[in-house]
């Protein structure tokens, strides 16, 4: 096991700008997602890590150890691929034993350890078939036992769930999760699925354009955005992004046509500033007496746990998210309240939070 | 579906006599002495080995069998060895110019054979002279030469083949552990070898039949091969034509029986692609 520190990294595919000066450190035993939109750099940051790709500037330390320079052979990482890249020619355990075999263990040590993690895997039954005649679950977790066994000093995955389906994805979710907390591997994980972010990451990195935009715990990064991209991009259905003017007189947030937000109490704006007044779905107040700015109801979606509601605020659309079951249907006109300590603002420039 | 099926046997039972009808006419030919030859008929009348043990007798066809052997298969071999390695840079690396290279290497196949005779006789005899040795008359010669002309097909046929064997399969290996050399052994070699096999047979068969230059650049029983002897049998005083069609035929059956063996191999490495899933 090892630290994983990152500094300056950059990563140019000819004229392309692929990763752009990427510096955080990964704890020992951390597991840390990397999301972002697609096309943002995230497996290219993953194969700079695991070697597969040079980087054109900066450095990678593994367990203190400056390996940006070495091979992916020498750096004992192990790497899951998004379509598993089993060998297609070798049996569950010869897959297994492979890394193994190259560094010259033993056969009755190589069988230990393949029978140890089968185990685990619950892969038992099926060591001696070849690959096609596995379901995409069980490849899965041949690949999961692949690097397993070499007790590597970090663990790579990239997207390794996104060719399940979904009843199957949640499971392995746990169960990568569980593994994770049995042998305290660091890991980097890649993913477009946020509920995969928010429920495995000790830490969740936001990458945008091969830069990073915000690193912190799931929770923190839900609660507290540093900028509209990462507001717009954690949670789900997205954050309600409202354009507004900052009126610092009576310290609210105003709309187009008048109506008004209490602004959170702390809140770095100027007066007239143009902002974003940021609202998660399910902080909205259905308001009872005439607080609260007019809305129309557009749309109802009732989902069970909670009715989502598709409404036209001052000229732009919002979406609620009531666990209360309103009698409400599309016509309607609804005030919407917020608390200000749930709200977020951001300067419509900079792009960058001004709250608190 | 019923209907159809039968009339498409039919047609392959068809397409596959007439394919035979040449083999057989030469085994019929073997089959009979002097005296019977122009006979109409085109069934074999009697059992008559003395044409075949005329054949088999003669040291001087033996020696242009193994001959033919040896040149065929170390020219296969080595086809395969160069070809996989070739196709390995070509498909793994970004060559500067590599699409350049490998359009190149098709169109050496372009030009008819016959066109490099001179000059290759003149290489053979004049240019590569170690000493007393030259190319000229030797297995070597012969072997290399092949080499030239069968790389560029082995070398096409299996870049297409590597094309199709994921990259990620290589990643894996390299963060496995494995050096360059490992996962050409370990990955590529064992995932190619369909390819490998229908490479080594038809580049085996295109040396086995080659006539041209192995009549052109080989002057005795040294080198000189099976299909330059078929040549020696057509005489001012005559031909000896039963003799002729038995070292024909002998001369075929170890194509066919090679064939037979790989036939499996060749049909998976014609439907190549068929790695994934
Ligand atoms: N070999 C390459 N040559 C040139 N550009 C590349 C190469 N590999 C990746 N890129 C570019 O680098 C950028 C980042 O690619 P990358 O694969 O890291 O994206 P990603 O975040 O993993 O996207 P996805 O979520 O779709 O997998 C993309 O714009 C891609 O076009
Ligand atoms: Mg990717």
């Amino acid at each position: 096991m090892a630290t994983i520190e990152l500094d300056k990294v950059d990563k140019h595919y000819g004229a392309y700008h692929a990763l752009r000066d990427i510096s955080f450190d990964i704890a020992d035993g951390e597991f840390v997602v990397l999301v972002g939109p697609s096309g943002c750099g995230k497996s290219t940051l993953l194969r700079t890590l695991a070697g597969l790709e040079d980087i054109t500037g900066g450095t990678i330390r593994l367990g203190g150890q400056r390996v940006d320079n070495i091979a992916a052979k020498d750096r004992d990482v192990a790497m899951v691929f998004q379509n598993y890249a089993l060998y297609p020619h070798m049996t569950v355990r010869e897959n297994m034993a492979f890394a193994l075999k190259l560094r010259g263990d033993t056969l009755p040590d190589r069988n230990a350890k393949v029978d140890k993690a089968a185990e685990m895997l619950r892969l038992t039954p099926y060591l001696d078939r070849y690959p096609k005649a596995l379901s995409g679950g069980q490849r899965q977790r041949v690949a999961m036992g692949r690097a397993m066994v070499r007790s590597p000093k970090a663990f790579f995955f990239d997207e390794p769930l996104s060719n399940l389906d979904a009843a199957l994805r949640v499971d392995m979710r746990s169960e990568i999760k569980a593994l994770h907390q049995r042998l305290g591997a660091t890991s980097v994980y890649v993913t477009h699925d946020q509920i995969e972010a928010m429920t495995m990451a000790d830490r969740i990195v936001v990458l945008r354009d091969g830069k990073v935009e915000q690193i912190g715990a799931p929770l923190e990064l839900y609660d507290r955005p540093a900028n509209i991209f990462v507001a717009g991009f954690i949670g789900s259905p997205a954050m309600n992004k409202l354009s507004v003017k900052i009126d610092l007189k009576s310290n609210a947030a105003r709309l187009a046509d008048g109506s008004s937000f209490s602004l959170p109490p702390g809140t770095r704006a100027r007066d007239g500033q143009d902002a974003i007044y940021g609202i998660r779905p399910d902080h909205w107040i259905l308001s009872r007496g005439d607080q609260g700015a007019p809305a129309t109801v557009e749309l109802i979606e009732p989902t069970g746990a909670e009715i989502l509601v598709a409404a036209q605020l001052a000229g732009q659309r919002v979406l609620c998210a009531f666990r209360e079951r309103h009698a409400l249907k599309a016509g309607d006109t609804i005030a919407l309240a917020v608390d200000p300590a749930t709200a977020h603002v951001f300067d419509k420039q900079t792009e960058q939070r001004i709250s608190p | 579906m019923r209907r159809s099926g039968l009339a498409s046997f039919l047609l392959w039972i068809g397409l596959t006599l007439l394919t035979l009808l040449p083999v057989w006419w030469m085994l019929v030919v073997s089959m009979r002495p002097r005296v019977k030859l122009y006979s109409k008929s085109v069934l074999i009348d009697a059992v008559y080995w003395d044409n075949f043990l005329a054949v088999l007798n003669s040291a001087t066809f033996l020696r242009y069998l193994w001959n033919s052997m040896l040149v065929a298969t170390s020219n296969a071999a080595l086809v395969c060895a160069l070809g996989l390695l070739a196709a390995f840079g070509l498909s793994r690396y970004r060559i500067s110019g590599g699409d350049n290279v490998f359009f190149w290497l098709i169109t050496n196949r372009m030009a008819p054979p016959a066109v490099f005779l001179l000059p290759l006789f003149l290489l053979f005899t004049k240019w590569f002279v170690f000493g007393d040795a030259m190319l000229f008359d030797t297995k070597i010669g012969l072997i290399l030469l092949y080499c030239v002309f069968n790389l560029p097909f082995a070398i096409w046929l299996l870049k297409g083949m590597l094309d199709g064997i994921p990259l990620e399969l290589d990643e894996a290996a390299r963060v496995d552990g494995a050096t360059t050399a490992q996962v050409l052994s370990n990955v590529i070699l064992p995932l190619a070898r369909p390819g490998l096999a229908v490479t080594f047979i038809l580049t085996w068969i295109f040396a086995w039949n080659e006539y041209l230059f192995a009549a052109t650049l080989t002057s005795s029983a040294n080198a000189r091969t099976v299909t330059t002897a078929l040549a020696e049998y057509v005489s001012v005083t005559g031909t000896n034509w039963g003799e002729m069609a038995a070292m024909a035929f002998l001369t075929t059956l170890p194509a066919l029986i090679v064939l037979g063996f790989v036939q499996k191999h060749i049909v998976a490495g014609l439907t190549f692609g068929a790695l994934k899933g």
